[in-house]
């Protein structure tokens, strides 16, 4: 094994970590399509800096902050649209706007198909070091802004109706949530990066006692659906996206599986 | 908060072009318990998001501790709202999170304390204060979500009152529990307004849920204030028969009114 197999273990690790870390907020706040909502902004992102030859890193940050920004408009109590319809909506405008720029796109479009799926082995030392500062962002903000977000999970309108700084703090945390999906995008991609944000936290939910536990349940659970399903891959000679979302999926099967069977109340 | 703490005048919400809520004036003075009352879909709940700002007016001015809400920033909206102690309905908040009941008290600490401060031991000794006094310091290690309705329901008081609010509303606090748990919450939120003197504004359809120390009743019907005063008077006027389109009598047992369907007996 060289470098490069452990340098695509650690890029693994932390994309599964912060992803995971993710997934307690937005599993919590019952918008697990966020995840997918945002990452297609993120694509359509890379896809049009790809066309208009600007700055691959570039396109998808500002488009995936566009659309964090325009879902934090969606307040409760305010607006008769469900925050997860507005998400629906924006993820078929994302979707159509992707495909809208594969098909303006000339030559070979497999570096763009590549963005669905994602490819831990495409992995460069750059990538692994912006994944590792964004993972790292998020986890300041979950530190510090760690007993407003709480607020935010159990409710937004008890939140909003008491003084939290409601709108602040979910705006700042959809900005970041954009960053973290957008720099992870070309290792995991638009479609596996649901998975990873829901399966691991979905898990930890189910068999944790206080919020203190969910995040590290969620944030192991995470990392380790991403290096158990990149070494299944390594071994098996199988594709690595697929491994990490079907590894993560057993992760909460498993977890389903030990509530029933212990039938402790969590 | 001093005299009057929350005021509404000419409060017109409408959404797809019909009125769902119109109050020309209402004042809600300090110390007062006030229950809003009238039939589902009357606007109960709409006021009462009118009243704590979740829900901005078309028109009219809403103003709390004396400050127009539409006037102020976000920011200065929030630091405002640090007053108010607000239980919803449960369909307004996630009881499936595995948040221990401390942890959930201890949420009412939140908009007490500044961003990016954390709670301290005096907070904790506030969140444990409030845990024991609704009798629940066996559970405190419990999720939420273990508990049962009725326990759930004190927790969300608990959390409201470690905020220490000036401004209490709560919307249908007693809805799915039995009769003994309606009684028994009831009772401790005529408790908390006798003890406390924190100003209380309790959405309820049943008038027995108000208790004897709620004084003033605000009757809705299809978003309109038919009636506010007194809360006998309210409850013995023809107005109600009125909202409710039945004949009614009211009864007074240990200290609750009943309202009774006479059209009906």
């Amino acid at each position: 094994m060289d470098s490069f197999f452990y340098l695509v273990m650690f890029a693994g690790a932390v994309a599964g970590a912060s992803t995971g870390l993710l997934g307690v907020y937005i599993v919590g706040m019952r918008m697990p399509f966020i995840g997918i909502c945002i990452s297609h902004s993120a694509m359509a992102g890379t896809i049009y800096s790809i066309l208009l030859g600007v700055n691959p890193v570039l396109g998808p940050v500002v488009f995936s902050a566009i659309s964090s920004m325009s879902l934090g408009l969606v307040r409760p109590g305010r607006s008769r649209l469900d925050a997860n319809v507005a998400l629906a909506i924006f993820f078929n405008l994302m979707l159509g706007l992707t495909f809208l720029g594969i098909g303006l796109m000339h030559g070979s479009r497999s570096e763009v198909l590549g963005l669905l799926w994602g490819s831990l082995l495409f992995v460069r030392k750059s990538s692994v070091v912006i994944i590792t500062i964004s993972g790292l962002v998020f986890v300041v903000f979950a530190v510090l802004f760690n007993k407003e977000l709480k607020v935010l999970l159990f409710s937004r309108t008890i939140a909003s109706a008491t003084g939290v700084h409601e709108s602040f703090v979910y705006c700042l945390f959809l900005a970041l949530c954009g960053l973290v999906l957008a720099v992870n995008l070309p290792l995991v991609g638009g479609l596996m990066i649901f998975s990873l944000i829901t399966c691991p936290a979905a898990a930890a939910y189910q068999i944790c006692t206080g919020h203190r536990s969910v995040i590290f349940a969620a944030t192991i659970f995470g990392m380790a659906s991403a290096v158990a399903g990149f070494l299944v891959s390594y071994y098996l000679d199988l594709p690595t996206g697929a491994c990490i979302v079907i590894v993560s999926a057993v992760v909460f099967a498993v977890s389903v599986s030990y509530r029933a069977l212990t039938k402790k109340t969590f | 908060m001093m005299g009057e703490c929350l005021s509404l005048s000419g409060v017109e919400v409408r959404w797809s072009g019909r009125t769902i809520l119109a109050v020309e004036d209402m004042q809600v003075r300090q110390g007062e318990f006030v229950g809003i009352i009238g039939t589902n879909g009357a606007g109960k709940t709409t006021l009462l998001k009118v009243c704590c700002g979740l829900i901005r007016p078309t028109r009219g001015t809403v103003k709390l501790d004396g400050r127009d809400l539409a006037e102020l920033s976000a920011w200065r909206k929030a630091n405002l709202r640090k007053h108010i102690g607000y239980i919803p309905q449960a369909a307004e908040y996630n009881a499936e999170l595995p948040f221990t009941l401390r942890e959930l008290v201890a949420m009412g600490r939140t908009s007490v304390k500044a961003l990016l401060s954390r709670l301290n031991k005096e907070d904790y000794e506030i969140v444990d204060n409030w845990i024991e006094r609704m009798g629940l310091s066996e559970r405190r290690s419990q999720t939420f979500r273990s508990l049962s309705g009725g326990e759930q329901q004190k927790a969300l008081i608990a959390r409201a009152m470690a905020q220490d609010p000036e401004i209490l509303m709560l919307d249908e606090p007693c809805s799915n529990l039995d009769f003994n748990w309606k009684y028994q919450i009831t009772e401790i939120i005529e408790q908390l307004h006798r003890e406390t003197k924190v100003t209380v504004v309790m959405v309820s359809h049943e008038t027995s849920l108000l208790p004897s120390g709620c004084k003033r009743a605000v009757l809705l019907h299809e978003g309109n204030v038919l009636a506010d005063g007194d809360i006998e008077e309210v409850l013995g006027s023809e107005v109600l028969e009125r909202a409710y389109q039945c004949r009614i009598e009211m009864l007074t047992l240990a200290g609750r009114r009943y309202t009774v369907n006479k059209s009906r007996v």
